[in-house]
């Protein structure tokens, strides 16, 4: 008996070794390679390389997948770009040209190559360090030509984890309100803008959609019966709970750690905040505050809640410990403060300020009160700010451009641009988790 | 009612005479005694407006809601809902709140002088329905408003 267990422990041992010491190397020196750079304040330069091909169909996934790679790599807003030089490969042995890398700047390389196997789609990727000639990452991945987009961003996700320890935003989803049908639905798109879909057809008025952290669960406010009821629907199953208490049912957001939403809701005679399980019933009432508390946004580990208050007068946003119920006013500066956002990523919590010169525009400060910063102005109404899963980025409404549409920014600011193109106006973005 | 009264009383005449239709212009008959329709003199309920970001009701307000109650009670029988609204400006989810104060205030008020509060219910379109779609003071101050629909 013991020689037998013995042996298996040995070969587990082995085994173990074989597989998974050289991804740790591999790992090992990829945080070196982060630490390295953090201390850098530049960002890094990376030479995207055309996947190579060999037919026509593959000639055409390795456009698109060049394409993919590009825009999703452009989007995270975290390196600089360039094209790899012509002369990368050596005619001959196909070796790799590092010195054509590092005289056009660049600190990155990646390239690779796509074929076609049992019809399926095989992109070969590497990454290598150009300074060094060092291999960072080489990884293959399969799936249908119908997936030629998850599988580039795939590759970018890794790339991304690869050089900031962060998978960024690949994955991840934005729903939001547009009234390009006529009337308010709820639409759902890539982080990208790109594969939108509809959610809702109320013909009616949809509002304030969001998303469960695990996606399960798509709340919002809908007027389809008349009242503003919300609604809880199962996106695997396809079937809705509708919560119709009499007055308001509105802005719906679900707190982390749990399975339940909080919602504003007035049936007892004052808009306060109540926290609702998945199939519609009420949990318990969280706000005992005359006037109105609205749009609920909880901490990371759910421990906390950032709101809209009107008990000092104006809207404020306060932060109420979910254990204790004491609340705190955690905005000073500004008559008008509304639409809280706390980030999935830590203790910063974004929200839009009404201003004196008529302007609304976006603000974050620390939980603690600390750090205000400004991240719009000049240009309109910015509205409903929402933060990408890992903090980096914001979504927004902006009206800079005449209609609502939806913007995308960095954390700091930087980089604000608009999300899509979409008839009618866009409005109330609420960035999921990655699935 | 009045205006069927006196060509009924000719198609009436005339079918009582078969062979000779002849037929006598019936006199209009006398105004009658009962007091005239109160609809025809109390105007119809209009709108409500509120102070920016406020859902109490100025003294403007209040006489419009008093005109309102007059219309009710003339109109017994009537049920209105309450639909409260904002401008646009302001974000969406607190405008959706104040247009419910909004239109709860005003029903607080009616049944303060003595509307029948279940013949009023009160429902909130925040900034959704604006009756102005204007971006200036003008069309923002018609938007904050109480609107009477009558069911």
């Amino acid at each position: 008996m013991r020689s037998k267990k013995f042996s298996i422990t040995v070969s587990a041992v082995v085994l173990f070794s074989l597989f998974f010491l050289p991804f740790l190397l591999r790992a090992e020196e990829a945080n070196e390679y982060i630490q390295i750079r953090k201390q850098g304040a530049s960002r890094i330069s990376v030479a995207l390389d055309r996947t190579s091909a060999s037919g026509g169909r593959e000639s055409e996934w390795a456009k698109t997948l060049d394409t993919t790679i590009h825009n999703g790599i452009e989007f995270t807003g975290l390196f600089n770009l360039m094209p790899a030089p012509l002369n990368m490969r050596s005619a001959q042995d196909g070796a790799l040209n590092f010195g054509a890398l590092t005289s056009v700047g660049a600190e990155i390389y990646t390239g690779g190559t796509v074929s076609k196997k049992s019809g399926m789609v095989n992109l070969d990727m590497a990454v290598y360090d150009a300074v060094s000639g060092k291999q960072l990452l080489r990884k293959l991945y399969t799936g249908q030509e119908s997936q030629l987009r998850p599988i580039g961003q795939q590759f970018c996700a890794d790339l991304v984890e690869l050089l900031t320890g962060k998978r960024s935003v690949f994955g991840s989803k934005i729903v939001f309100v547009s009234n390009r049908t006529g009337s308010k639905e709820i639409y759902m798109c890539d982080f990208d803008g790109q594969s939108v879909v509809q959610l809702t057809s109320s013909k009616s008025i949809s509002l304030s959609p969001a998303l469960s952290s695990d996606g399960r669960y798509l709340a919002w406010t809908d007027y389809a019966s008349g009242w503003p009821d919300l609604h809880i629907k199962n996106l695997s199953t396809q079937t809705s709970v509708s919560v119709s208490k009499q007055g308001v049912c509105i802005a719906p957001r679900w707190r982390n750690g749990t399975d339940e939403c909080a919602v504003t809701l007035s049936f007892e005679g004052d808009q306060e905040i109540y926290l609702v399980k998945p199939n519609g019933q009420i949990s318990r009432r969280l706000t005992y505050s005359r006037g109105i508390d609205v749009s609920p946004t909880f901490s990371p580990d759910g421990s906390r809640m950032a709101f809209v208050s009107q008990r000092s007068g104006g809207p404020q946003i306060f932060i109420q410990e979910m254990q204790s119920k004491s609340a705190s006013r955690l905005t000073f500066s500004g008559t008008y403060n509304t639409q809280p956002a706390w980030s999935p990523a830590g203790n910063k919590i974004a929200y839009s300020s009404w201003q004196k010169n008529g302007e609304i525009n976006i603000f974050v400060v620390n939980a603690d009160g600390s750090g205000l910063l400004q991240l719009t102005s000049g240009a309109n109404n910015n509205e409903s700010p929402s933060w990408s899963p890992d903090g980096s980025m914001i979504v927004f409404s902006s009206s800079r451009l005449g209609k609502k549409r939806l913007f995308v920014m960095n954390a700091d600011g930087t980089n604000q641009r608009a999300l899509m193109q979409s008839d009618g106006d866009q409005q109330q973005p609420f960035w999921s988790n990655i699935r | 009612m009045r205006s069927l009264y006196v060509p009924a009383v000719f198609l009436l005449g005339a079918c009582c005479c078969n062979k000779e239709a002849v037929l006598t212009p019936v006199p209009p008959p006398l105004a009658p005694v009962t007091a005239p329709v109160q609809s025809a003199i109390v105007a119809p309920m209009d709108d409500v407006y509120f102070a920016f970001d406020r859902s109490d009701l100025s003294p403007n307000a209040q006489s419009q809601l008093r005109a309102n109650a007059s219309w009710m009670s003339s109109n017994s029988d009537a049920k209105v809902v309450l639909e409260g609204n904002c401008d646009e400006r302001g974000t969406t989810e607190y405008n959706m709140a104040l247009g419910e104060r909004r239109a709860i205030s005003a029903k607080e008020y009616m049944v303060s002088i003595g509307v029948n509060p279940d013949r009023m219910s009160t429902i909130s379109y925040g900034e959704e329905r604006p009756l102005d779609p204007g971006h200036n003071e003008t069309a923002w101050a018609k938007n904050r408003r109480v609107h009477f629909r009558v069911k």
